[in-house]
């Protein structure tokens, strides 16, 4: 009769006088199975009807709170801002510097004495035991290399004082070079011409100049006025035959304070005793190894080099290794500071942990009205979370533009491109919401374990 | 044999294989208090608040607790709405028992089981009177717009339609005992409990709230009111007075 016995005892269970409309449900403590599926589906509806009620209540409490909200979100849009300017200028800064070393394009490299970097001493004294790169070496280049498209001479002159009259400008840049480096360069004119190829044969005093010789030699003459004119360049008296195009400054520096003369006129008046450096174009970017193997091999050959040796004797380098200095000397300082700006961004999550533990004070009585009426410590805990993560994300959003526009008046007055992104403005929404969910976790857990009892207690 | 014809032949079959032991020790009644002690630590001493109280409340009474302050019974009314738990004894509700469980299973019993009514009314008051009604249901999960039809209903069984947008602020105090005890009342719980409900209000918006309470009564909520005013006590069916941690007496009045 143990069935029995059950039944009976079930039955008095059943007899219970308490019964609404829902307990019809099997009886939670002598059913163990249906206290463990009801909770997960509670949760799942949960999750809608309790966040939106978390937002909104976000919202409200943002709107009760102007001035507090208000500072709150300062501190967080200086702090994304002020990283998203440093961000947005950096990648304006390395746009400019690209585009500029690279004005030669993809397809040139150059043979030299020297690389263009030394970084040691030692480096230094055994690249100057190497033998000088002479006009030789770009005959025999032009000559044997049957895949280069274009080759060029350039001797570099140091900085000459140039007159004209009794105006002077010092510091020019004198580059004496063949007639196909003007191609190979991309020089265009604003007026007058190239060195003819008789000019260039005789070693004719014929100059093309840069527009600040205008400038500085001519009181800013119009182009064509200076043509026919000469300019003294070590003593000697040079006829101006054409004006190169504007390039532009270059961290300040001026790309235009030069003057382009026949190489054979320069060796005529300093000698050939320098070295000099052999630029090479490849038709196209996908030639450009093949080009360079090629010069590689011929250049070895003339240094007697034979394939055991390592040091090629000359420095063969494209325009990349200004980059690649440029890359190396700015990426510390970029990461310096890109911290330095993140630090305000950690001192506006301080300030946003400030504020949601007064309000967590201040809402003690709200908790426990909140918790009275069925809301689990998670309820709490997100509603409170949800609520720095909001303002924080909208402090975000609005330092993303403060940012954007702060590196639109430093690019303007700065004079280099303005590169928005749309990675970096979500990146700062991202990170400002992160801020405020490592923010919010303290006081929302703080908030979250209150006792009901005490939390009703409070003033 | 006579008592298992009471329940169906399905009921029977799916309580059939829970243990005898566990079956025997739930109770019959919808509040069942066992030998209940709570006991604070205050400093090295040991305060009992209550000492063994137990006692039972069937479905649709209506039960003061009476006693003067420091007796025990704000205590007793904190374990009773699941808003502690005891340091000894059982608790159970609705047949649940409640002195075992953690902090979310009482959010969830006070959620679905007890509807509070608060002296100082305890209402949001940056929201309206529907939202405060809707925020039980909020936390038990219903979708928006069942929860606003149940809200609209509550507040509308306590004659507070025209006042459903107006926040705390805005209303009167009888009017905001009467949003709280919508809200109270609107995820149907087990209990109605109710702590000094008029102790802030006048003399006659307290009779309003008792007479409304009378009325639920009526209808059959089971309501349960925690008092040191005796002419509100004597309202209620069954008066238990709280001594010293103890139950003094237990009087049916009708």
């Amino acid at each position: 009769m143990q069935a029995e016995d059950t039944a009976d005892g079930d039955a008095k269970t059943l007899k219970l006088p308490g019964t609404r409309s829902d307990s019809a449900e099997p009886h939670p403590t002598s059913s163990p199975q249906s206290t463990k599926t009801k909770p997960p589906s509670r949760r799942r509806s949960l999750a809608g009807s309790a966040l939106w009620e978390s937002f909104r209540v976000a919202i409200s409490s943002l709107r009760a709170n102007k001035l507090r909200a208000g500072l709150t979100l300062i501190g967080i849009i200086v702090g994304v801002s002020a990283v998203i300017a440093v961000v947005t200028i950096i990648k304006g800064l390395d746009q400019t510097v690209a585009s500029t070393f690279s004005s030669q394009g993809s397809t040139v490299f150059s043979i030299s004495k020297r690389p263009q970097i030394i970084t040691s001493r030692e480096d230094f004294l055994r690249f100057n035991k190497r033998k000088d790169v002479t006009d030789e070496d770009w005959d025999a280049i032009a000559r044997l290399c049957t895949s280069c498209w274009r080759t060029g001479l350039t001797a570099n002159v140091p900085r000459e004082t140039v007159k004209h009259g009794d105006q002077k400008s010092d510091e020019v840049t004198i580059q004496a070079i063949t007639i196909s480096m003007f191609d190979i360069n991309a020089v265009n004119l604003d007026a007058g011409r190239y060195f003819s190829d008789s000019e260039y044969a005789a070693g004719r005093e014929a100059a093309v100049v840069g527009p600040d010789i205008l400038e500085n030699l001519f009181g800013g003459a119009p182009p064509d006025s200076v043509i026919g004119k000469d300019v003294r360049i070590a003593g000697h008296a040079f006829e101006i035959i054409g004006v190169a195009e504007k390039k532009g400054k270059i961290f300040g520096f001026s790309r235009d304070n030069l003057i382009y003369i026949p190489y054979t006129s320069f060796e005529r008046i300093y000698g050939a005793r320098k070295s000099l450096v052999v630029f090479i174009q490849a038709a196209s970017a996908e030639q450009l190894t093949e080009v360079q193997d090629q010069v590689r091999a011929i250049m070895r050959n003339r240094r007697g080099r034979t394939f055991r040796d390592t040091d090629d004797g000359f420095a063969l380098e494209t325009q990349d290794v200004f980059l690649d200095l440029y890359g190396k000397a700015t990426s510390n300082i970029y990461i310096v500071t890109i911290g330095v700006a993140a630090i305000s961004l950690v001192v506006g999550g301080i300030v946003v942990m400030n504020i949601m533990l007064v309000s967590v004070t201040e809402r003690t009585r709200e908790i426990g009205i909140r918790k009275a009426v069925g809301a689990r410590q998670t309820d709490i805990l997100r509603q409170f979370l949800i609520e720095a993560v909001t303002v924080t994300s909208i402090g975000g959003a609005i330092g993303v533009l403060t940012g954007f526009g702060l590196a639109y008046l430093i690019s303007m007055a700065m004079g280099f491109p303005l590169l928005l992104s749309i990675n970096s403005a979500l990146l700062g929404v991202g990170v400002s919401s992160l801020v405020g969910i490592i923010s919010g976790l303290w006081p929302a857990w703080r908030a979250a374990r209150l006792h009901p009892i005490d939390a009703l207690r409070a003033e | 044999m006579s008592d298992a014809t009471l329940a169906t032949s399905e009921e029977t079959a799916a309580l059939a294989d829970v243990p005898l032991l566990v079956s025997e020790s739930v109770p019959a009644s919808l509040i069942s208090m066992r030998d209940i002690w709570k006991t604070y630590q205050m400093g090295s001493e040991e305060v009992h608040a209550l000492h063994g109280v137990s006692f039972e409340v069937q479905k649709g009474e209506y039960l003061a607790i009476i006693g003067p302050s420091g007796s025990g019974k704000s205590t007793l009314m904190n374990l009773i709405g699941c808003l502690d738990t005891p340091s000894k004894g059982e608790y159970w509700i609705n047949g649940k028992n409640v002195s075992e469980m953690d902090d979310d299973e009482l959010a969830r019993i006070r959620n679905k089981e007890v509807g509070f009514v608060f002296q100082t009314f305890n209402l949001l008051a940056r929201a309206t009177s529907l939202h405060n009604v809707e925020l039980p249901l909020i936390y038990s999960g219903m979708g928006s717009g069942e929860r606003h039809e149940k809200a609209k209903q509550a507040l509308a069984s306590v004659d507070l339609t025209d006042r459903m947008m107006h926040k705390p602020n805005e209303l009167s105090g009888g009017q905001r005992q009467r949003v709280a005890i919508a809200r109270a009342l609107v995820n149907h719980p087990s209990i109605l409990l109710a702590d000094e409900p008029t102790g802030a209000l006048d003399t006659h918006t307290s009779t309003d709230i008792m007479n409304l309470f009378e009325k639920l009564h009526a209808e059959g909520n089971t309501i349960i009111v925690v008092t040191h005013e005796p002419d509100i006590a004597a309202r209620a069916h069954r008066v238990i007075s709280i001594r010293d941690g103890m139950i003094e007496k237990d009087d049916r009045l009708k």
